[in-house]
């Protein structure tokens, strides 16, 4: 077992993390460059002012209609995408191989917060998982993919938690860890969790134009 | 009067088993106050003679003008004396948890014997065998 450790958190991070970044740059860039081709008119209209604001209105919990009719969803939306990104960045366990790794080192949160914050991923990760699988009108609209999504980014977060607490078998659920998410990070520019960075472009896009051309909001 | 030996009897090997059960370890990282983690059990000697380490300059190590001196050794200071918990401006750059897990880590990794997972060093309870 640590044999395999060994060789996930060496070449194996090396892999995972190329292909992540190469991946996300590649997939941005063609987005950027097909737009001049598939659609002209936004070029013309691109506005940083209407753009950013409509962002801005996006980034704001209850910040838009659609949002304050549907309060429970946001909440736990805006508590799971908070949480996914604070946690893999701050986290001791992480911290720690990137220093030793790669000699550079950053604040990280106590080791108690980082437990709680995970919990949090994990409980709206479930209710994620209960509408998909309970409520009829999401039910409808699922298709294995989306299991197959969630299932991506649950692992890591489950293992995670259960390697932490050294529970079951400590070294077994580290390397499912870490493994889970080298998947999980190879697969993240050719799904649609690629949408974490292209759903911000998306938004200034639209926000460009029914702001400078509609002349309506868009929040 | 021969349950009295007995008791005698029992008392001494208690007492011996105490005292040659009581290994040889250091108990590392007690400059960190607040630790996140359980402090990780080192038996020192040990180690180095089942890893097969003869030279202490491998840990205790000595530069001079930025250059490691290969034949001299500081066992005569902790790490802490010149890898501080938080170096500030000035300080050498690599923090004690930094220097560490470099060294221990790192050698483990290479070698491909020893622990290498966060949990096989810091063991939930190591904390209460050095109370
Ligand atoms: C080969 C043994 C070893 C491994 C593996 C190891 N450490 Fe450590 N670590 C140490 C030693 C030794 C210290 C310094 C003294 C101490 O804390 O006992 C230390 C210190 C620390 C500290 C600073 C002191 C504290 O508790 O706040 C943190 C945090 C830490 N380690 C986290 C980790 C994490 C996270 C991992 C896994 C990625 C890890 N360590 C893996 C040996 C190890
Ligand atoms: C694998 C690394 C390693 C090697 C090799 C090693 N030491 Fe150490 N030694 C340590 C660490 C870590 C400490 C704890 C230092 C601290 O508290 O900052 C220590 C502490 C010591 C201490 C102080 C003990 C105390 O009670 O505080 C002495 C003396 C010492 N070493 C002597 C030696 C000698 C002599 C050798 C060579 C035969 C040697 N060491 C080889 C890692 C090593
Ligand atoms: C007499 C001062 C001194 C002591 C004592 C000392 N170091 Fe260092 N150490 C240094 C200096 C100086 C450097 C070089 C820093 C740099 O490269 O800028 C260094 C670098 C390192 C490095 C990074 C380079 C390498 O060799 O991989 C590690 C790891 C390290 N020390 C671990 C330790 C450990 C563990 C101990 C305690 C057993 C220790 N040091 C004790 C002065 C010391
Ligand atoms: C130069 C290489 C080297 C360095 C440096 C080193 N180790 Fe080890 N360590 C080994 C090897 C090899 C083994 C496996 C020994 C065996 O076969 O049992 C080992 C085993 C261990 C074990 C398993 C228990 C045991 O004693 O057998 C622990 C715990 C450990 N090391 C802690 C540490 C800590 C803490 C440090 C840093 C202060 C450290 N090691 C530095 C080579 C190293
Ligand atoms: C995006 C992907 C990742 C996510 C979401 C993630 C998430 C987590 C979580 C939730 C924890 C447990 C925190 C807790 O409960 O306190 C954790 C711990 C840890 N992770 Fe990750 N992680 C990811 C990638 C990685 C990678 C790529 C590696 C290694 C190369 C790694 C190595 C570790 C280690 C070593 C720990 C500490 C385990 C311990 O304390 O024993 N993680 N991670």
């Amino acid at each position: 077992m640590d044999k395999i450790y060994g060789f996930l958190i060496g070449p194996g991070a090396w892999i995972a993390f190329s292909v992540f970044i190469l991946g996300c740059i590649c997939k941005i860039g063609a987005i950027i460059l097909a737009t001049p081709k598939k659609d002209r008119v936004v070029l013309a209209y691109f506005s940083p002012k209407y753009g950013f604001r409509s962002l801005i209105h996006w980034l704001i919990p209850f910040g838009t209609i659609s949002m304050q009719e549907n309060p429970l969803f946001t909440l736990v939306s805006f508590a799971f995408h908070f949480c996914v990104l604070i946690v893999p960045l701050f986290i001791t366990g992480h911290v720690v191989l990137v220093e030793t790794f790669w000699s550079v080192s950053w604040w990280t949160i106590p080791d108690k917060l980082g437990d709680i914050l995970t919990l949090i991923v994990l409980l709206c990760l479930a209710f994620f998982w209960g509408r998909r699988l309970w409520v009829k009108e999401v039910k409808f609209v699922t298709s294995w993919t989306d299991f197959l999504l969630l299932s991506l980014v649950t692992a890591p977060f489950l293992f995670g938690f259960i390697a932490y607490h050294g529970w079951i078998d400590y070294k077994l659920m580290l390397v499912l860890h870490v493994l889970s998410a080298e998947i999980l990070l190879i697969a993240f520019p050719f799904t649609r969790l690629i949408h974490m960075f292209v759903g911000l472009l998306t938004r200034v896009y639209i926000g460009s134009e029914f702001g400078g051309v509609r002349h309506v909001k868009d929040w | 009067m021969k349950i009295k030996t007995l008791i005698l009897i029992i008392a001494f090997l208690g007492l011996a088993s105490i005292c040659l059960g009581q290994e040889d370890y250091l108990i590392l990282g007690k400059e960190f106050k607040s630790p996140e983690r359980p402090r990780v059990i080192f038996h020192h000697d040990l180690h180095n003679e089942k890893a097969h380490i003869e030279n202490c300059s491998v840990c205790h190590h000595v530069y001079k003008n930025g250059k490691l001196v290969p034949d001299e050794s500081s066992e005569d200071q902790p790490c802490s004396s010149c890898h501080k918990v938080h170096p500030v401006k000035g300080d050498n750059p690599i923090s004690l948890r930094e220097a560490y897990h470099k060294r221990c880590m790192g050698c483990h990794l290479k070698e491909k014997r020893g622990p290498v997972m966060c949990g096989e060093c810091h063991k939930a309870n190591n904390e209460k065998k050095s109370k």
